[in-house]
């Protein structure tokens, strides 16, 4: 349905970004190894790989602050370092000067840039009004919450009203509601002409870009529209869902002609075949033979992650999910309650940071626990695993419920996240040693677990390399593997798999479920609504309550509107003109189609859509009701309950 | 000059934002000026005498008074039948005087009259000074109330200048004040800088397209100020607690001043941008500032004094030169001829400084 590129109304010819056989080594490292791409102007491109793929190091010879080793970055023409004044950059960390305020961060950046002090002004206070942060300019950029940091770094790039905005992973750790804002942002700056290069390693990400180029270990394997990557795969996906995920996976992933991939999911399976009618054939005559009752199988599109997947697996990258050698499994309590919260509400002076929260997790389950920033989550995560105590509520833990810091809970704790780090400064064997001694295993099953770390991580014979050498995505395995070293029972995964790529998220998973299977008791956060479909529960926050809860599907299904997925010849134009009746989270732009929120009915709405583009003068392509996706249901949900909170204040 | 005053006035928003760095930069100066400038002390004054007076004639305790009105010792009352010894082993006492019996009639007598004077030689350099000192003291009396039939052939007269009193705190007040410029300026705009290339902010900047003699620039001149307003600070502690003055021509001690400021906050913006991280920078901040300002500039031993081996690194060090104009201008106030070379070595120190952190950051990208 996408038209090929240049997607529609976008690109003049005008080519704004060009990167030509451009290398980098650093010491020994080849980083970037000759890539090839054109960024048109006024379009989006995404360029999508995980961590270590040599993105920022590209961004940074684009933004004119390295040298290439060889070939060429030119921005309109220009070597890039000379087109440094048409150029906004906004680094992973944003850049800002905490102890600054938004209004002087924006000062100093025009200045630097040499603008009119009442340019400055100008430019900044519309930025601010547009971004809705005019409420803040003297409030310090170290006290913005993500979201917030990352439009005040793009009102500081925007200020000197660049020709091309790089940003390098601008959502990291910033929340699904001010993520889509972000976009939405994004695809009206780029309407009026902005070209804009954006890094991600999140693929539902790129599913907004007009085109994407797969990145990975510095050459770009695929380039194309969100569209033709899906489509260049040439298969279908089925979602087959069925109580028995488990052994259901075992059985589709031995290797069998037209099932190309096996993803499981928190309440389904996603497989990936050839032929649609063919594929379902061979998976129900698979299950049936292995006495598994199906629920229900539907065939979509596959994921870009599907893509992906297939690239990476083409080029011989497969990540290993070695089975855990459990010694203590804790099969026998499978089922009972190992976190029971029971109205926790927890006061920080006046202000209630949590309110009557109750969550219970029963050994052998996932639970997701989703939020926006500031809605209770970290305060909740404390709670439950004893760290801080609630005001009032009743807290169980591991069969504990009096004293859930002693000794015995802990030993039964696992908890990891992206802060919680293995020491730079020890090797990898003397890090999962130390976390072993730690927890008072015995030496020979370190030895053991040292093993099986090594093999989940791929860092066989590595043991000794030091920690702080390792990148990012390697780190956060063996950081992984050690958090669960000791077999507990009840584990805390804070953002587990964030900068990971797809493949090693997947070996991350699978390791997940596998602990699940085991009867570990798994609580998991996370921003990334892709990675949520994978727990077997949701619970989602909003303003220190859990106001929706349920299994993935469950969640969608509960969702009483219907979304609308509209095509239209100026999408841009028709998203401003569906937006302006008031709230406009029910309207977000994804590339070159509009996702309509609408609590009516579905013909009724489309009808409605139609005759009020008409009447602007913008041709409607095609209009269908597509299902809920987790994104839309948390942005619903979220935006629904603070409808109901304002309600209520009145 | 727009980037320039835009960059400094970004920093001292910053430092004035750090509360921390804020005590830092007005209040430690005061503090250490207060607490080395006070404490430290490698002059003998009000050294404890114990005296044992067997003759105690009007001859003997003539004596006595002479020690008792020296500024350096300080008389301590001792029992007549106990060992002075005691004394020095109960830490009591530095040095004993002991008069005999027959002390003021062998005097009479014009003979050979005599005190002994026990000295405690624990610590070397005190000994030694007490020797001198108390020699003198019996000279000065021999010359006077005991010795007026003998003519002595020569007579040493010794007077003490500059500070006639031997107050240290005179001395070690100005050095003090040099110490505290030399490391706390620095210390900020090391801190300053290496904080832009830990929290990534410098990628900020190099995209800006502003030149890097402007950026270090705008970074030198906040420090500049934070420097001025120390010396501000500790001038005004000199002039009252130390109760010093401008001994003449202050004007090479005003220029030589500014440069100085321009000399400490170019090394710390130096040393920031050649290390991105906060904690290294403090070291080698504190190894230079402190350390070679507090033992190779003549602030406690003369430069003299340290072995020649080490001798010539003096030479280098800024704090050095400053310190000279400094008790120059409050001391001795030989002015313009005498200092001229100094403030020309300041200014010569800092310019090199300068070109160092221009040649780091000249590219404005990043190095690898």
């Amino acid at each position: 349905m996408t038209p090929a590129e240049p997607p529609s109304g976008i690109g003049n010819g005008a080519v704004a970004i060009r990167v030509a056989g451009l290398q980098k080594n650093y010491a020994g490292v080849k980083a970037v190894r000759g890539i090839d791409f054109e960024v048109r102007k006024g379009e989006i491109f995404g360029l999508i790989g995980p961590d270590g793929a040599g993105k920022t190091t590209t961004f940074q010879i684009l933004a004119g602050v390295m040298e290439a080793t060889a070939g060429t970055a030119t921005i309109f023409n220009m070597a890039a370092r000379e087109a440094r004044q048409e150029t906004g950059y906004l680094t992973q960390t944003f850049s800002l000067y905490p102890d600054l305020t938004v209004a002087e961060n924006i000062r100093y950046v025009g200045d630097l840039r040499l603008i009119p002090r009442a340019e400055i002004e100008l430019r900044g206070n519309r930025y601010l009004t547009m971004f809705d942060m005019d409420r803040f300019t003297d409030r310090l950029a170290g006290r913005l919450s993500g979201g917030m940091k990352q439009k005040l770094a793009l009102a500081c790039a925007l200020v000197a009203q660049p020709q091309v905005l790089l940003l390098d992973e601008p959502t990291t750790g910033v929340d699904p509601v001010s993520r889509r804002e972000f976009w939405d942002t994004l695809a009206h700056l780029a309407i009026d002409g902005l070209t804009i290069l954006v890094a991600t390693p999140y693929l539902d990400e790129a599913e907004r870009c007009h085109r994407v180029a797969l990145m990975h270990e510095g050459t770009i394997h695929q380039t194309g529209t969100p569209s033709e990557l899906r489509g260049s795969l040439g298969a279908k996906r089925l979602e087959v869902h069925t109580a028995a995920l488990s052994e259901a996976e075992d059985v589709l992933s031995g290797h069998h002609d037209g099932i190309l991939d096996v993803q499981r999911f928190g309440d389904r399976l996603d497989v990936i075949v050839r032929e649609p009618v063919e594929g379902q054939r061979q998976v129900k005559l698979l299950l049936g033979a292995a006495n598994i009752a199906i629920d229900s199988v539907r065939v979509d599109e596959p994921a870009l992650e599907n893509t992906f997947v297939a690239t990476l697996r083409a080029i011989g990258r497969e990540v290993k999910s070695p089975r855990y050698p459990g010694l203590h499994p804790h099969r026998d309590i499978m089922g009972q309650i190992a976190i029971g919260a029971t109205n926790l509400t927890r006061h920080f002076g006046a202000f209630t940071a949590v309110q009557d929260v109750s969550v219970e997790v029963k050994y052998g389950e996932i639970y997701g626990l989703l939020g926006a920033n500031g809605a209770g989550k970290t305060t909740t995560i404390k709670m439950l695993c004893g760290l801080i105590e609630p005001s009032t509520g009743r807290m169980e833990l591991a069969g504990e419920s009096g004293s859930l810091r002693s000794r015995e809970v802990r030993q039964k704790l696992g908890y990891m996240s992206q802060k919680f780090s293995l020491y730079d400064d020890l090797t990898i064997s003397e890090n999962l040693n130390f976390f072993g001694g730690v927890y008072g295993l015995s030496s020979d099953e370190i030895e053991t677990k040292k093993r099986w770390v090594l093999e989940f991580a791929g860092l066989e014979g590595k043991e000794t390399a030091l920690t702080g050498s390792l990148p990012g995505g390697w780190k956060q395995r063996v950081a992984f593997g050690a958090s669960i070293m000791h077999e507990p029972s009840v584990l805390f995964l804070d953002e587990p798999t964030s900068g990971v790529d797809p493949l090693a998220r997947r070996a991350f998973w699978r390791m997940i479920n596998q602990l699940a299977d085991m009867g570990t008791a798994i609580l998991v956060t996370t921003h990334y609504l892709e990675e949520a479909e994978q727990c077997n529960r949701l619970g989602f926050m909003v303003a220190g309550s859990i106001v929706a809860e349920g299994t993935p599907g469950g969640v969608k299904r509960a969702q009483t509107g219907h979304l609308i997925e509209t095509i239209t010849t100026e999408p841009q134009r028709a998203a401003d003109i569906l937006r302006t009746d008031g709230e406009r989270w029910r309207i977000s732009l994804f590339g070159d189609r509009i996702h309509n929120v609408t609590d009516g009915d579905a013909e009724t709405s489309m009808r409605e859509t139609r005759a009020t583009l008409a009447a602007a003068g913008i041709g409607v392509l095609e209009a269908r009701e597509i299902p809920w996706s987790l994104e839309d249901v948390f942005i619903a949900v979220v935006e629904k309950a603070k409808r109901e909170e304002r309600l209520a204040a009145k | 000059m727009r980037r320039i005053l835009a960059q400094a006035r970004k920093e001292l928003i910053q430092i004035t934002r750090d509360k921390l760095a804020l005590t830092l930069a007005l209040v430690l100066p005061i503090a250490l000026l207060m607490l080395l400038g006070s404490s430290i002390s490698l002059s003998v004054t009000e050294l404890p005498l114990v005296v044992q007076d067997l003759d105690n004639s009007a001859a003997s305790r003539s004596l006595l008074e002479a020690f008792r009105n020296s500024l350096t010792f300080h008389v301590v009352a001792w029992p007549v039948n106990k060992p002075p010894m005691e004394a020095f082993t109960a830490n009591e006492a530095r040095a004993a005087l002991i008069i005999d019996r027959g002390f003021g009639r062998a005097l009479a007598r014009g003979g050979d009259a005599q005190a002994q004077i026990l000295i405690d030689a624990s610590d070397s350099n005190t000994a030694k000074l007490i020797q001198g000192y108390s020699s003198q003291i019996v000279n000065a009396w021999n010359s006077t109330a005991g010795g007026a039939q003998r003519l002595l052939p020569v007579k040493a007269l010794i007077r003490l200048w500059y500070n006639p009193g031997r107050v240290t705190k005179k001395f070690y007040g100005p050095g003090i004040f040099v110490l505290g410029l030399s490391m706390f300026p620095p210390l900020l705009a090391a801190l300053a800088m290496s904080r832009e290339g830990e929290q990534q902010t410098l990628l900020q900047v190099y995209v800006s397209s502003i030149p890097a003699h402007q950026f270090l620039l705008g970074k030198i001149l906040a420090f500049m100020v934070i420097g001025f307003a120390e010396w501000v600070i500790m001038l005004g502690l000199l002039f009252t607690y130390f109760g010093l003055s401008f001994a003449g021509d202050p004007t090479p001690f005003f220029v030589a001043s500014i440069l100085y400021f321009f000399c400490v906050a170019t090394y710390g913006t130096m040393i920031g941008a050649a290390i991105p991280s906060q904690a290294a920078a403090i070291q080698a901040v504190a190894l230079g500032g402190f350390l070679l300002v507090f033992l190779l500039s003549g602030l406690i031993f003369p430069v003299e004094n340290i072995p020649p081996g080490l001798r010539w690194i003096s030479n280098f060090v800024w704090g050095r030169y400053y310190m000279e104009i400094v008790r120059d201008a409050l001391l001795e106030g030989g002015g313009w001829a005498a200092m001229w070379f100094n403030v020309l070595v300041i200014g010569i120190i800092g310019g090199v400084f300068f070109l160092l952190s221009w040649r780091r950051m000249r590219r404005m990208q990043l190095s690898i």
